[in-house]
């Protein structure tokens, strides 16, 4: 009996949470070089080609690399919470990989929680502690600006982030993630009907890793590296560390909340967790490959976002979060609220469906010829 | 100048789908072609004014010591002796070089020597195309006469020096003066 609970409850998680960890942590890994080369390709150069085939054993060496370098601590660092700078925002991330569920459950889910959403905000908001207290402990002007930035940045765009779940969990009904995921197959991806929801969970999930367009806690021009300027080697390895897993995670939500997860299905026709589940291990190998597909997809689409968008300013990034995004959520929590109320929600799935292909045809437009500038001396005589 | 851009829409102001056009450039740049060139396998072609590592010509030169005069830090070093010989029939005294060295490693290449050389065409000149002169010890880069006038025959870069050992060696022999 005992052992039966053990075996449950402890045991089983267990390896369950050790699998999540060593695939997260090979991805982020992996997005090391992913990034470089990516970003090297969209810049008209190579990127990292030559360890290994086109690469490939970058994700290797550099690991090495920072194991092996020296690990230089200020003189007049604040010891101790220099040390717990990097560490700090290691064990949340890490604590989230019980939460979510990378494909079907109960195979792939370490602990269901049926609050699991409001966990898994309330562990990567905690984030923000290790990045201020690495910059303080530097005792570095510099660090310490980076750590306040990101301090203001993360708190700031923390509310829009919580406010367009609201929406999601509205339709749903559920804190579940499981639950949430189910809903979607039965009817139809949350992006549809939530596109705004999206839209400023997407940007403020940038905002909150420290992405692109929003990496001002680390802007170069201004900061030299910002919150990680004195830590090198391992330590510096374990804020990247943080910063990748922090991706993935914020990967895995918009996957699980917006796109339905490990299901490809649409009004309960096609690959649904049930029809997964019937469908034992080969189900469950589907269910995680589609989960993967989309979480990569959205790890790509960062990278993108960095090679596009140039660095906000501080004051365009604080107007951002509080002018734009936390109005524009209120509003889509009313009118989220609205079409609930009225038991319309297929309605809002057709306007979703209406913007996203507006914004498809505007991408695809032909482009409009452009007005052609005038020459100096046609200026001069234009009368 | 004045340039006139188009009227903004009033979409793009409240869409901000500029944003995806962005977005579809660097995607679209992602299969274009890259520049980069990798160098130890491609190597480009420099121009024809490129102006690499010297090349000295031996029968050209006639030993007047106006490069080494020329030469603005003195590395270039000249030793010539006077000798009788035959020429056309009758005996005559020439100039003959015994020692045409360059220190290359303190050359900062500003082609004074070339400029300064009386022959037509010069027995000292830069535009060789080479520019593989890196060396993994600063002794290999003082050239005797034969080296500077057959520096074609150099091999190129290949590898890391581990791959080829000789270089390496031979660079060691210089520096303890050819005693182990």
């Amino acid at each position: 009996m005992t052992q039966a609970l053990l075996m449950r409850y402890l045991l089983w998680p267990l390896v369950k949470f050790l699998g999540a960890f060593i695939v997260v942590q090979a991805i982020v890994a992996a997005m090391n070089w992913v990034e470089r080369r990516l970003l090297g390709l969209i810049q008209a150069r190579l990127g990292p080609n030559r360890v290994g085939w086109h690469g490939l054993l970058q994700i290797v060496a550099d690991p090495i690399k920072f194991l092996l370098k020296e690990d230089i601590v200020p003189s007049s660092s604040e010891k101790v919470a220099y040390f717990l700078g990097p560490m700090l925002p290691l064990i949340p991330t890490f604590m989230v990989y019980c939460l979510i569920p990378f494909g079907p459950p109960p195979m792939f889910i370490a602990a269901r929680v049926n609050v699991a959403l409001l966990l898994v905000l309330a562990l990567t908001s905690t984030g923000v502690y290790g990045i201020i207290l690495g910059g303080w402990a530097s005792n570095n002007k510099y660090s310490l600006m980076g750590g306040l930035r990101s301090a203001a940045q993360m708190v700031s765009y923390e509310v829009p982030f919580g406010l367009s779940i609201v929406g999601v969990l509205m339709i749903c009904g559920s804190l579940d993630l499981v639950r949430i995921v189910d809903y979607q197959a039965n009817n139809a991806w949350n992006l549809f009907p939530q596109i705004v929801a999206f839209f400023i969970f997407f940007v403020s999930m940038n905002a909150e890793n420290n992405r692109t367009p929003f990496d001002l806690p680390e802007a170069e021009s201004e900061l030299v590296a910002g919150y990680h300027t004195e830590y090198s080697a391992m330590k510096f390895a374990f804020f990247m560390l943080a910063e990748y897993s922090a991706m993935i995670v914020n990967s895995c939500l918009v996957t699980l909340l917006f796109l339905g997860g490990w299901t490809m299905a649409i009004d309960g026709k096609g690959l649904t967790t049930q029809q997964l589940v019937s469908m034992g291990v080969l189900g469950g190998i589907i269910g995680l490959a589609i989960f993967l597909t989309k979480m990569m997809f959205f790890m790509f689409v960062y990278i993108w976002f960095r090679a596009t968008f140039p660095r906000f300013r501080f004051d365009q990034l604080m107007d951002l979060g509080w002018k734009w995004m936390i109005p524009l959520a209120l509003g889509n929590i009313v009118v989220t609220g609205v079409f609930v109320l009225i038991g319309q929600e297929r309605l809002m799935y057709w306007i979703g469906l209406a913007t996203l292909g507006a914004i498809g045809f505007h991408i695809f437009r032909k482009p409009v010829p452009a007005v052609k500038a005038k020459t100096a001396h046609e200026v001069a005589h234009a009368s | 100048m004045r340039v006139e851009h188009p009227k903004p829409r009033w979409t793009d102001r409240f869409l901000l789908l500029d944003l995806f056009e962005g977005l579809k450039t660097t995607f679209y740049e992602l299969f274009q072609p890259k520049v980069t060139v990798r160098y130890p396998e491609e190597r480009l072609e420099p121009a024809d004014r490129f102006r690499g590592m010297f090349k000295f010509s031996y029968d050209r030169c006639i030993a007047c010591k106006l490069c080494a005069q020329a030469c603005p830090i003195d590395i270039i070093y000249i030793d010539v002796h006077d000798e009788q010989r035959e020429v056309d029939g009758k005996m005559k005294k020439l100039k003959v070089l015994d020692r045409y060295d360059i220190d290359v490693k303190r050359c900062m290449f500003c082609a004074l020597c070339e400029e300064a050389c009386p022959t037509k065409p010069k027995s000292i000149w830069l535009t060789t195309k080479t520019y593989e002169l890196a060396s993994y010890d600063r002794n290999d880069l003082y050239f005797n006469m034969q080296e500077l006038e057959y520096w074609d025959e150099r091999p190129r870069y290949t590898g890391l020096p581990e791959e080829n050992a000789p270089t390496q060696l031979e660079g060691q022999k210089m520096l303890t003066g050819g005693h182990e």
